[in-house]
C-alpha cells in the first residue's frame, strides 16, 4: 500500500547550494517506490509512459499491489480488483511480478549505491541504505547525480541524507528527488503516524486518543508510552523520533559482473533485444567502475524459444568500462545475427581485469583507435565471413595456396631484415577456383589455350614442374604438374597446372 | 564571351565565397619507392584515391601491391587489400612482408556470388576508408565481372572519396580499365611482362616497374 500522502516537510535544507551542512550526515538512503512495478516496467519503454499496474496474479480475481502515475491518475488504486482497475482504465497495461526483472533492478540500485560508498545495505526492495561516513560534503550533489543516474536505468528514484538510517529513509520518501534533514524535529513532526510503520492494534489506539503525526506521538511522555504498550510501544516511539544510528549489513561487492533476463513473449526483434543490453551494460559496466576494473571479454548468451543457444564471446581489443564501447560490439554482431527462433532469455557476463596503465611508447605503432579496428572488423566479418578476414600466414606446408588468416596483430613487430634470397618473378595473381583450360595440340605439342576468360596460342611453354604431397594420408594427398606459359596474343603469363588429366589455369603472373 | 575555364573559375570563387570551408593542410602523399610515382606525383596522395589501371595482363598489379606492402611494412603501417575476387596468392610474397596486411576475401565460390562479391568488396572498402588505424586501403577489381564494375554508380567512387578525404590514409583501386572517376590520380600499367621476368629477381623486376601518369588532380607536395 502506498503511504498517504504527507504535508510539506518544515525547516528542511534542499539542496547542496542551500545546505550548511553544518550537522554531520552519516547515512543516505536511495529509494524507488512500487519497485516491483518499476522493475518490470523498465523492460519495456513504451509502456512506461501509459498507465500500468502491478498485480498479484494472471487471474481474474487478482488485486492491484502498484500502479504508475498514470495509472493513479486515470483512478486505479491499489487493492483494486483487475475488472475494477480496467473499468476505470480500459487502457490499462497489466503487469505481474518478474523475479528476475527485480534482481536485475536490485542489482542495478545496488551498482548506483557502490558508486557512492563501499558500505551499502540492501534494506528492503527498493531502498539501499548507504553509510556516508568518509564520503566529504559533495553528498547532496552526489545524491542528485545518483538519482539521475538511477532514472537513466529506468528506476525513478528519491534520495534522503540524514543522522541516522530510518530518518534518511524517511526523508526519501517524503521528496520527490533529493532531500536533506537538516532540522530533525521540524522535518518529524509534521509526518503522519504511518511513516512509522506502527501495528495495527497501536494505529487504532492512537487513533483514538487523536493522534495523527510523529509529533503528537513523541510528546508523549516515552517511559508512560512503555508503561502502557510494551516494547512494541516503545520501538514504535522511538522510530517515530527518527530512530538511532546503527552498524550496516554491508552488501559484499559483486566479484562476477553477469546479467540475465528472461522474456515472457520472446523476443523477434533486434530493437527490445538491445534495449535490454543496453540496460544491463550500464549497470555492469557501473559495477565494475566501482570495483575499479575494466572488462576484458563480453560473452554474451541467448537463449531460443526451440531449446537451442546461440553464444558468442568477443575479446576486446583494449579493456574497457565504456558501456558505449561495449554495446558497439554487441550491436554490430547482433545486427547480422538471424536465429531460427524467438529469443526467451538472454545473459551477459563481462570478464573483469584490471585496467591496463601504461604509457605509449614513442615509436609505438599499435592501434590509433582499437576499438574502433575491432568494430571495423566485427562489420567486415558480418559482411564478408569471420572466416575470410585476417592477417593472412602460410602454413607450413608444401601444399599450393595453404594459407590460414589469424587476427590481426594488435601492435606491428619490427620489420625481419631482407631475405637473403629474394623472391623470382611476378607474384601469382590466383584464379580462385582454378580456371578449367583445354589445349590444343600441334604435333604433339600444346599450341593453343582455351578457357572461358580468355584464349591464346602459345608462344613459350617452361616446364614441366610435377610435386606431391601428403601421399600418406589418402584423403589430403595431391600430385600436380606445373608449366609456366605465355601467350602469344595479350603477352600474359599464366601457370598452367595438369591435375588428374585435366587442366587449369592456377593464374596470372602479375 | 567567357570560355569555359574562366567561367568554371568564376563558379569556383563564388562557391568558395558563399560557402567558405576551413582552410586544409597542404596534401601529404605516401612515398611509393617507385620513381616513376615518386617523381611524377610525390607519391600516393593520402586522403584520396589513386586509380591504377592494369591494361594488359601480367602487367605488374601485383608486383605494384608487393611494392607498397614493403614501404609501408617499413614503417609499420597498417594496410587492408580487399580482394574483390580473391586473388590475392600469400605464398608469393614473403611471410614478414604480409604482418601489416588486412586480407579481406571476398567469396568467389560461384558466379552468382561473385557479382554480390563486387558489392560486398565496395561496402568493405567503405567501412575501412572511414577506420583511423589505416595507412594505405588497396581495393583489387582486376578480375572483377566487367558488367558489375560497369554497374558501381559513380555517385559510390565520388561517396568513398568523401569519405577517404578527412583520413589520413591512401586509397588505391586497381581496376581493368579507368572505372574510377574521382580518383584524384591515375596510373596506367599497360606493358606486359616479357617470359624472362620468370627467373628475374622481385627487387630488379620492381625497379622496372613504369606506371605512365593518366591523371593528376592533386598537386605533389609534403611526403608521409
Amino acid at each position: 500500500m502506498r503511504p498517504p500522502p504527507w504535508p510539506k516537510a518544515l525547516g528542511l535544507f534542499r539542496g547542496s547550494s542551500l545546505a550548511p551542512l553544518t550537522l554531520i550526515l552519516v547515512f543516505a538512503v536511495l529509494h524507488i517506490a512500487d519497485f516491483a512495478l518499476h522493475a518490470v516496467l523498465r523492460n519495456e519503454p513504451d509502456v512506461a509512459r501509459r498507465p500500468a499496474a502491478l498485480f498479484t496474479g494472471a487471474a481474474k480475481k487478482s488485486l492491484v499491489l502498484a500502479t504508475n502515475p498514470a495509472a493513479r491518475a486515470a483512478g486505479v488504486e491499489p487493492g483494486m480488483t483487475a475488472p475494477q482497475a480496467v473499468a476505470r482504465c480500459p487502457a490499462l497495461v497489466i503487469r505481474t511480478a518478474q523475479p528476475a526483472a527485480e534482481i536485475e533492478a536490485r542489482a542495478a540500485l545496488l551498482a548506483v549505491g557502490f558508486t557512492f560508498s563501499p558500505s551499502i545495505e540492501a534494506t528492503a526492495p527498493g531502498i539501499c541504505t548507504i553509510d556516508l561516513k568518509g564520503s566529504g560534503a559533495a553528498c547532496p550533489e552526489r545524491s542528485r547525480r545518483a538519482v539521475a543516474e538511477l532514472a537513466r536505468l529506468g528506476l525513478p528514484a528519491t534520495a534522503g541524507l540524514a543522522r541516522t538510517p530510518l530518518l534518511a529513509l524517511y526523508a526519501a520518501r517524503a521528496t520527490a528527488s533529493v532531500l536533506l534533514v537538516a532540522d530533525e524535529e521540524n522535518f518529524l513532526h509534521p509526518l503522519p503516524l504511518a511513516a512509522a510503520d506502527p501495528p495495527a492494534e497501536l494505529a487504532a489506539v492512537f487513533a483514538a486518543w487523536g493522534l495523527r503525526t510523529l509529533g503528537d506521538l513523541t510528546a508523549l511522555p516515552r517511559d508512560e508510552i512503555v508503561r502502557r504498550f510494551g516494547a512494541a510501544g516503545l520501538a514504535l516511539w522511538q522510530r517515530a523520533a527518527g530512530g538511532d544510528t546503527r552498524p550496516l549489513h554491508p552488501v559484499v561487492p559483486p566479484q562476477t559482473f553477469a546479467a540475465a533476463m528472461e522474456f515472457e513473449d520472446g523476443i523477434a526483434t533486434l530493437e527490445p533485444l538491445l534495449f535490454i543490453l543496453r540496460r544491463c551494460l550500464d549497470r555492469l559496466t557501473l559495477e565494475l567502475l566501482a570495483s575499479q576494473l575494466v572488462a576484458a571479454e563480453l560473452e554474451l548468451t541467448l537463449r531460443l524459444a526451440d531449446d537451442t543457444a546461440h553464444a558468442r564471446s568477443f575479446r576486446l581489443p583494449e579493456p574497457t568500462a565504456d558501456p558505449e564501447i561495449l554495446f558497439r560490439a554487441l550491436h554490430t554482431h547482433l545486427e547480422s545475427l538471424q536465429t531460427a527462433a524467438s529469443i526467451s532469455a538472454v545473459q551477459l557476463r563481462l570478464v573483469p581485469t584490471r585496467p591496463l596503465v601504461r604509457q605509449q611508447g614513442l615509436f609505438e605503432t599499435g592501434l590509433r583507435d582499437p576499438h574502433g579496428f575491432a568494430e571495423t572488423l566485427a562489420r567486415l566479418s558480418a559482411l564478408v565471413g569471420s572466416d575470410r578476414i585476417g592477417t593472412p600466414q602460410p602454413e607450413d606446408t608444401h601444399r599450393p595456396d595453404a594459407v590460414k588468416l589469424r587476427p590481426p596483430a594488435a601492435v606491428i613487430p619490427p620489420p625481419a631484415p631482407p631475405p637473403m634470397h629474394p623472391s623470382l618473378g611476378p607474384p601469382l595473381r590466383r584464379f580462385r577456383p582454378p580456371l578449367p583450360a583445354r589445349l590444343e595440340f600441334s604435333g604433339g605439342e600444346p599450341a593453343y589455350l582455351w578457357t572461358e576468360n580468355f584464349h591464346g596460342a602459345l608462344a613459350t611453354r617452361r616446364g614441366p614442374w610435377p610435386s606431391d604431397g601428403d601421399w600418406w594420408q589418402r584423403d589430403r594427398a595431391w600430385a600436380r604438374t606445373e608449366w609456366d606459359i605465355a601467350l602469344a596474343d595479350d603477352g600474359g603469363l599464366y601457370r598452367l597446372l595438369l591435375v588428374d588429366d585435366a587442366y587449369f589455369i592456377e593464374g596470372e603472373y602479375d | 564571351m567567357a570560355t569555359a575555364p574562366e567561367i568554371l573559375a568564376g563558379l569556383r570563387r563564388q562557391l568558395a565565397e558563399r560557402f567558405p570551408t576551413a582552410p586544409r593542410a597542404a596534401a601529404r602523399t605516401l612515398r611509393t619507392g617507385l620513381a616513376a610515382i615518386d617523381d611524377a606525383a610525390g607519391g600516393l596522395p593520402l586522403g584520396a584515391i589513386t586509380e591504377v589501371v592494369c591494361a594488359t595482363p601480367s602487367c605488374g598489379g601485383h608486383l605494384l601491391l608487393g611494392q607498397l606492402l614493403g614501404v609501408t611494412r617499413a614503417t609499420r603501417t597498417r594496410v587492408a587489400l580487399v580482394d574483390a575476387t580473391d586473388s590475392f596468392d600469400p605464398c608469393s610474397f614473403p611471410v614478414d612482408l604480409l604482418a601489416h596486411l588486412v586480407w579481406v576475401r571476398c567469396p568467389t565460390a560461384t558466379l552468382s556470388a561473385k557479382v554480390s562479391a563486387m558489392a560486398g568488396a565496395l561496402s568493405a572498402t567503405d567501412l575501412l576508408a572511414r577506420d583511423a588505424n589505416l595507412g594505405l586501403v588497396v581495393l583489387d577489381v582486376r578480375h572483377a565481372v566487367e558488367r558489375e564494375l560497369r554497374r558501381t554508380p559513380a555517385s559510390f567512387w565520388y561517396r568513398l572519396q568523401r569519405a577517404v578525404e578527412p583520413a589520413d590514409l591512401a586509397l588505391v583501386v586497381i581496376t581493368p580499365r579507368t572505372a574510377v572517376p574521382s580518383a584524384q590520380l591515375r596510373f596506367i600499367l599497360n606493358a606486359s611482362h616479357s617470359v624472362d621476368a620468370l627467373g628475374t629477381g622481385r627487387p630488379a623486376l620492381t625497379a622496372t616497374l613504369a606506371p605512365a601518369l593518366q591523371r593528376q588532380r592533386v598537386a605533389p607536395a609534403a611526403v608521409a
